[in-house]
C-alpha cells in the first residue's frame, strides 16, 4: 500500500513536471514599444486570434507566428488550443470575410526575434532557451 | 443542371487582396466567381471591398461593400475552404441566394468588450446600407416564376441590422442573436414588385471543444410581397420557419466528419405539401490532402422540395423526396 502511494505521488509529480516543462518550452516576446512587461494567457489568445489588436495598457500589437517547429506546437497547445491546420483555417476565414489578414509567419526563432525586435508592436514566441536580443520577454500570468 | 445524371456545373473561386495602410486603417477587396447550375456565371463579382478603421477594440468602422454578419456563417458561406460542409444548412443559408445575402453596400460599426474571466466577452455590430437582388440568383428566378415579370435592373432596398454574440465563460461556448430589417422595390416593363420592411431575426449557439463541435440556429422569416401587373395588385406572402442542428468531429488532423439536420417550413401555406417544407439530413466528410488541397464528400436525404427547386428547371414536376451525393475538391492558399 505504501509502495502504491509512493508510485502514485511519483506519477503525479511527473505529470505536473511535464505540464510545466511544456509551458516552459516557449516564451512570448514583444517589441520594445509594447509597454507591458506581463500579459495574461487570455490576452495572448485574443491577440493571436486577432480578436484584439491592443493590450490592456493600450499598446498596439501585431502577432507574428513561427512556421512549424517545437516552439510553434507548444505555443498552439498552451495558448490557443488549436492545431496548426485549424488555426490556418481560422485565419483564412478572417481573410476571406474581410475581418483580418494572415499574420506574418517566419521560419526560425532567430527570424522571429529579429522581426519582433525591429517592428513596432510586434509580438511573437520563441523557444524558451532561444536568444531574444533586442526584444523583451513578456511574463505570461 | 441535370443532376439526375450527375453534373459538374458547380465551381466557385475567389481571390482576395488586403493591406494595412497604418495601425488603424486596413483596406481590402475580394473578387469572386461562382457557377451553381443555372445560378451565378463566369463573371467576376466584387464579393466585398472595404476600408476598415480602428479607433479601439471597442470601436471600429467598416465601409464599402461589407460582408453581412448574420448568424454563424452568413459572411463565410462563400468560403468553401473554411467549412467541413459542401452545402451549409439550406434552411438558413440557401446557396441559390448566397450572392444576395452575403453583403451590403454601406457601413458597419463594430467592436468587442472583454467582460472579464467570469463573464467572457461580447462582440457587437450594427450596420446600415443597401443591397440588390442578384439577377442570376434564386430570388429573381422565384419572382419571375411567380409573377411572369421580366426585370432589366435588379430590385433592391435598404437594409439595417445588427449582431450581438457572447463568448461565454464556459470555454468554447458562443451564443448570439442577429437581426436584419430590409425592404425591396423593383420595376419591370409590365409591372413592379414591392416588399415592405420586414425583420428577420436569428438566434444561434455553438460549442467547440477540442475535436468536437455542435451548433444550431433558429430563424423566422416573414414577408409580404406585392406584385403590380398593369392595374392589378397581387399580394403574396410567406412565413419561413427555419432551423438546423449540426455536429462534427475531427478524427485527426486531416479528416473531419459531421452531420446536420436542416428544417424549413413555410407556415403561411399547407405544410403537409412537399412544396412548403424541406427536411434535410446530411452527412459529410472532408479530407485535407495538405495545407492547400482538400476533398469533400457529402450525402443529403431530403424530404420535401420547398427549398432550392424551381418549376422552370423541372418541367416534368418535382419529386417529394430527393437523395443527393456531392463531391468537391478545393484549393486554397
Amino acid at each position: 500500500m505504501k509502495n502504491l502511494q509512493s508510485l502514485l505521488v511519483a506519477v503525479a509529480l511527473a505529470v505536473c513536471a511535464s505540464g510545466n516543462a511544456q509551458a516552459g518550452n516557449v516564451k512570448v516576446i514583444a517589441n520594445a514599444s509594447v509597454k507591458a512587461d506581463s500579459i495574461s494567457g487570455d490576452e495572448v489568445k485574443s491577440v493571436f486570434l486577432q480578436e484584439t489588436s491592443s493590450l490592456r495598457d493600450g499598446s498596439h500589437v501585431e502577432p507574428v507566428l513561427a512556421k512549424g517547429g517545437a516552439a510553434h506546437e507548444a505555443f498552439l497547445k498552451e495558448y490557443l488550443g488549436k492545431s496548426d491546420s485549424v488555426l490556418q483555417t481560422y485565419y483564412r476565414s478572417l481573410v476571406f470575410t474581410g475581418k483580418g489578414s494572415m499574420p506574418r509567419t517566419l521560419g526560425s526563432d532567430a527570424e522571429v526575434t529579429a522581426y519582433v525586435a525591429k517592428t513596432k508592436g510586434a509580438i511573437g514566441y520563441v523557444s524558451a532557451g532561444a536568444g531574444s536580443e533586442g526584444a523583451k520577454t513578456l511574463q505570461v500570468r | 443542371m441535370n443532376t439526375s445524371a450527375g453534373s459538374a456545373r458547380w465551381t466557385d473561386g475567389a481571390i482576395s487582396f488586403n493591406d494595412s495602410l497604418s495601425d488603424k486603417l486596413r483596406i481590402g477587396i475580394q473578387l469572386h466567381a461562382s457557377q451553381f447550375g443555372d445560378f451565378g456565371g463566369p463573371n467576376l463579382q466584387v464579393d466585398w471591398a472595404t476600408g476598415d478603421y480602428t479607433i479601439s477594440d471597442k470601436a471600429k468602422f467598416a465601409a464599402g461593400k461589407v460582408k453581412t454578419v448574420y448568424g454563424l456563417f452568413n459572411d463565410s458561406q462563400d468560403v468553401d475552404a473554411v467549412h467541413l460542409w459542401v452545402l451549409l444548412p439550406e434552411s438558413v443559408y440557401p446557396t441559390d441566394n448566397k450572392s444576395f445575402l452575403l453583403s451590403h453596400y454601406g457601413g458597419d460599426f463594430y467592436g468587442r468588450i472583454n467582460l472579464g474571466k467570469r463573464r467572457g466577452s461580447l462582440s457587437y455590430r450594427g450596420y446600415a446600407g443597401y443591397r440588390a437582388l442578384d439577377m442570376n440568383g434564386g430570388y429573381m428566378k422565384n419572382i419571375t416564376e411567380l409573377s411572369g415579370l421580366t426585370f432589366n435592373t435588379a430590385p433592391g432596398g435598404n437594409v439595417f441590422g445588427g449582431d450581438l454574440r457572447w463568448d461565454t465563460p464556459l470555454k468554447g461556448l458562443q451564443v448570439g442573436v442577429s437581426a436584419i430589417v430590409m425592404n425591396l422595390d423593383g420595376k419591370a416593363s409590365a409591372g413592379s414588385i414591392h416588399v415592405p420592411y420586414a425583420t428577420d431575426p436569428v438566434i444561434y449557439a455553438r460549442f467547440e471543444r477540442g475535436r468536437f463541435m455542435v451548433a444550431g440556429e433558429y430563424k423566422r422569416q416573414p414577408a409580404f410581397l406585392e406584385f403590380r401587373l398593369g392595374p392589378a395588385t397581387i399580394p403574396s406572402r410567406f412565413d419561413a420557419q427555419c432551423w438546423y442542428a449540426m455536429s462534427s468531429y475531427r478524427i485527426h488532423e486531416r479528416l473531419h466528419v459531421g452531420g446536420y439536420y436542416s428544417h424549413f417550413l413555410d407556415r403561411s401555406r399547407d405544410t403537409a405539401l412537399p412544396a412548403y417544407f424541406s427536411k434535410d439530413w446530411a452527412v459529410s466528410g472532408r479530407y485535407d490532402l495538405n495545407s492547400y488541397f482538400y476533398a469533400k464528400l457529402e450525402g443529403h436525404f431530403i424530404d420535401g422540395n420547398g427549398l432550392g427547386y424551381y418549376n422552370s428547371t423541372n418541367p416534368a414536376g418535382l419529386q417529394p423526396k430527393t437523395n443527393m451525393l456531392a463531391a468537391k475538391i478545393g484549393f486554397s492558399f
